[in-house]
């Protein structure tokens, strides 16, 4: 009874759960997306239908409307209530495009709090995955994607209680922080484990420096010894289609170390912004990373592991190819060829896009679902009120309890047992 | 006695019925005679003490007693009386055993032969207590029974009694021997105050190795060294077909994966790996007093490189939907046309 590390992979709920085909994430977001303007198109015409019944009370409705979230407090003009045929929802590459600006948002975010990258990069996967079964159009990315930081502080040990969270960021309650917490973890189908590559990187590099030293570990496939391997190593073209050449052997580490750099800097922001991670396994994902990093060295390595003559090989480089262009295609990604201006020009096009589509946003917001804190706590048992208070009669109730409690504490027997059926006995 | 009894009467007099045990225990020694006054006479005669004539009439928490030694039952306040002070003979006349009180205790059967019968049989089956699974064919197994039956009907009926006793008791300590054979071996002595029936005298605890001289003088109990001898020649717990006992095999020790284990296929693991961004962390002394290990970082890091990397998430993800479902592949027109009909399929809403 034996497992192979692909076993292991396999029996993980990022595996079992969150991986897609390039079909299906599409189709996903897709349901996701016609559902969620179904909602919103009903949202709309039920309310219009309250409206046309009571006009008197229409513009109160609607300030508290404009009152709801926080994203609406700069423009508190009242939004006509068009006719649900006429809302103009988000597409799914516009949402996509939305959600992909939040993760960077979020990155920024970690950043800015000095987490660890791990529990940034955990906040960002859960955050496309949960937008992956709800949409923008019905939860608002900016609570989500502030709420999804907290939880994975939580997931990746990186505790902090909701209140000092909170003073940490503008316009943000512990209240509103703790809100869509159980939503998203509904989102997530209660699955909490991210497996990153970043640990699989350093492995990697672990390897790689060994066998630069000439004490590579032997492999089933691999009938060369440490020191041939060495040389091999040392023979390597600095780039594709160059002739070989002669390294050094500190040469060869330092130009592994640079590699493991640039694979590491890929991996900790453009692999998170991009859909690597339904697409491919993390192991896929930091070779891929390492391959943009230095092919040569990569290519290499694969072939020690996995022999060029067996079918896996061309197959699997297929796929780190792929994952690589997946990579590289990001705006994100510094490659060499794009000057300053050009990518300053870029942010500045996306920054204008993003904006041009939460205005958009506002506009078809799933009106139910605006204020979540208000939700949160009407879902709560002791609910309170506008005063913080507890409902009347049930602190009535409360107060007469403890009452008859500490009058009977006296008692040289204690107080009554509560019988079964909640009556005294 | 009989003031204690007297003060027990009393005190439920005195309350009146207040106690509801008490009561309940009253109604049910009053209505018993009432309700079968058919037997009247059998219960007049079961409900009177024949040591001190006492009976439940006057006395309704009154309860009999018996020692298995003799089979006689007197009521509790009696045992009280007489074994209080120690052993005792019995009162019964013609009755002349050593009776001790701790051996005293409630009658469970009304019939006390066949009180007596139950003992018999529960101490024969301790010993011969062999299933159908421990013989070779039924038909040993039905010689067994049938020795066994007979063993027990010895003790009953006083056949034989002596040899019977020593019979058993040598199966006993064979059977123990081989169950645990870092057991001491006792010497095999027949204890008379085992035996229910004998016709010897009673040898107490206490005077146990002034008497025993005499007992085995007067030819009752076997020489220890003569059953042992015994013991050799008859060779212990022998029946035709029975298997010989095997005993379990030692219980290996827990393992939390039950039987499975890692075999990595791409890589090795070596004992050491030198980089210098590891340095600082192998060298800090806080790392190593906590008792962190460097190795489960590697085998960690290098599983978590290679796991997966033959996956591919294109292939493996289909295939398994087809095996779930049968509907190979649900398009983008598909999924569409189905999420205009179905309301909430995908988004779970708390709210």
């Amino acid at each position: 009874m034996q497992l192979t590390e692909d076993n292991i992979y396999r029996s993980s709920s990022q595996f079992r759960n969150w991986s897609f085909t390039p079909a299906k994430l599409a189709a996903q977001r897709q349901t996701t997306n016609i559902q969620a303007s179904e909602r919103v198109k009903a949202a709309f015409a039920r309310q219009r239908a309250q409206r046309a019944r009571q006009p008197d009370t229409a513009s109160a409705s609607e300030s508290e409307r404009g009152n709801g979230s926080g994203i609406d407090t700069g423009s508190n003009t009242p939004i006509p209530v068009t006719n649900p045929a006429d809302v103009n929802c988000l597409t799914v590459a516009e949402e996509m495009k939305l959600v992909d600006s939040f993760c960077e948002r979020t990155l920024e975010l970690g950043k800015f709090l000095k987490f660890p990258i791990e529990v940034t990069a955990t906040a960002i996967q859960f955050l496309r995955r949960f937008y992956l079964v709800n949409s923008p159009m019905t939860y608002e990315p900016q609570t989500i994607s502030r709420s999804t930081m907290y939880l994975s502080t939580k997931v990746e040990c990186h505790h902090r209680p909701a209140a000092d969270y909170a003073a940490m960021l503008t316009k943000t309650t512990p209240e509103s922080v703790i809100a869509p917490e159980y939503l998203i973890v509904q989102g997530l189908r209660f699955t909490f484990d991210v497996k990153h590559p970043f640990r699989g990187l350093k492995g990697g590099h672990l390897e790689l420096m060994e066998m630069a030293r000439g004490n590579a570990a032997p492999t089933p496939h691999n009938t060369q010894t440490p020191a041939e391997l060495q040389k091999a190593m040392q023979a390597l073209p600095k780039k594709a289609g160059e002739p070989p050449s002669h390294l050094s052997a500190a040469d060869l580490e330092k130009r592994i170390t640079h590699a493991y750099t640039l694979a590491s800097d890929t991996l900790k922001s453009v692999a998170l912004l991009t859909d690597a991670y339904f697409l491919y396994t993390p192991s896929q994902i930091w070779l891929a990373a390492h391959l943009l990093a230095d092919e040569p060295l990569t290519a290499f390595y694969l072939s020690t592991k996995i022999p060029t003559s067996s079918p896996m090989y061309p197959k699997l480089l297929s796929r780190l190819n792929a994952c690589a262009e997946l990579l590289s295609s990001h705006r994100k990604f510094a490659s060499q060829g794009t000057s300053e201006e050009e990518k300053k020009a870029r942010e500045e096009r996306d920054k204008k896009e993003v904006s041009a589509l939460m205005k958009k946003l506002k506009q078809c917001r799933d009106p139910d679902k605006l204020d979540l804190v208000k939700l949160n706590q009407a879902q709560k048992r002791d609910a309170l009120n506008a005063d913080g208070q507890l409902e009347e009669s049930k602190a009535k109730r409360r107060k007469m309890d403890r009452d008859a409690l500490k009058k009977e504490e006296g008692d040289f027997w204690g107080p009554e047992l509560p019988s079964r059926n909640g009556e005294k006995a | 006695m009989s003031t204690k009894a007297g003060l027990r009467a009393g005190d439920g007099a005195k309350d009146g019925g207040a106690s509801p045990l008490s009561k309940s225990l009253y109604n049910l020694s009053i209505q018993q005679p009432s309700s079968s006054s058919s037997m009247s006479r059998a219960d007049t005669t079961s409900d009177i003490c024949p040591v001190c004539k006492s009976s439940r009439y006057l006395n309704p928490n009154m309860q009999f007693l018996l020692n298995p030694e003799c089979y006689h039952k007197m009521c509790e306040s009696c045992v009280d009386r007489i074994f209080s002070h120690g052993p005792a003979p019995c009162p019964i006349a013609g009755c002349r055993r050593t009776l001790r009180k701790v051996k005293f205790r409630k009658i469970t059967f009304e019939d006390l032969k066949v009180e007596r019968e139950v003992d018999i049989r529960k101490r024969v089956a301790r010993v011969l207590n062999k299933q159908l699974s421990d013989f070779e064919t039924l038909r040993d197994y039905n010689d067994y029974l049938e020795t066994a039956e007979e063993v027990t009907w010895n003790l009953i009926l006083g056949v034989d009694v002596e040899a019977t006793n020593r019979k058993l008791q040598l199966w006993e300590d064979s059977q123990k021997a081989e169950r645990n054979p870092n057991a001491v071996k006792r010497s095999f002595q027949a204890d008379s105050s085992t035996t229910s029936d004998g016709s010897h005298g009673v040898v107490l605890k206490k005077g146990g190795t002034q008497r025993k001289a005499m007992a085995s003088s007067s030819g009752n109990t076997p020489d220890p060294s003569a059953s042992l001898d015994e013991a050799f020649l008859e060779t212990g717990f022998a029946f035709k077909g029975l298997k010989k006992y095997v005993p379990p095999p030692p219980e290996k020790p827990f393992d939390p994966y039950g039987g499975w284990s890692v075999k990595p296929q791409l890589y090795t693991l070596r004992g050491d790996y030198d980089v210098e961004w590891l340095t600082k962390v192998k060298d800090d002394p806080s790392h190593v007093a906590g008792g962190y290990d460097m190795h489960e970082f590697y085998s960690r890091a290098l599983c978590e490189a290679f796991g997966g990397l033959g996956v591919f998430i294109d292939e493996e993800i289909p295939a398994r939907e087809n095996q779930s479902s049968g509907n190979a592949v649900i398009g983008t027109q598909t999924a569409a046309a189905a999420a205009t009909g179905a309301k909430d399929v995908n988004m779970d809403d708390v709210f």
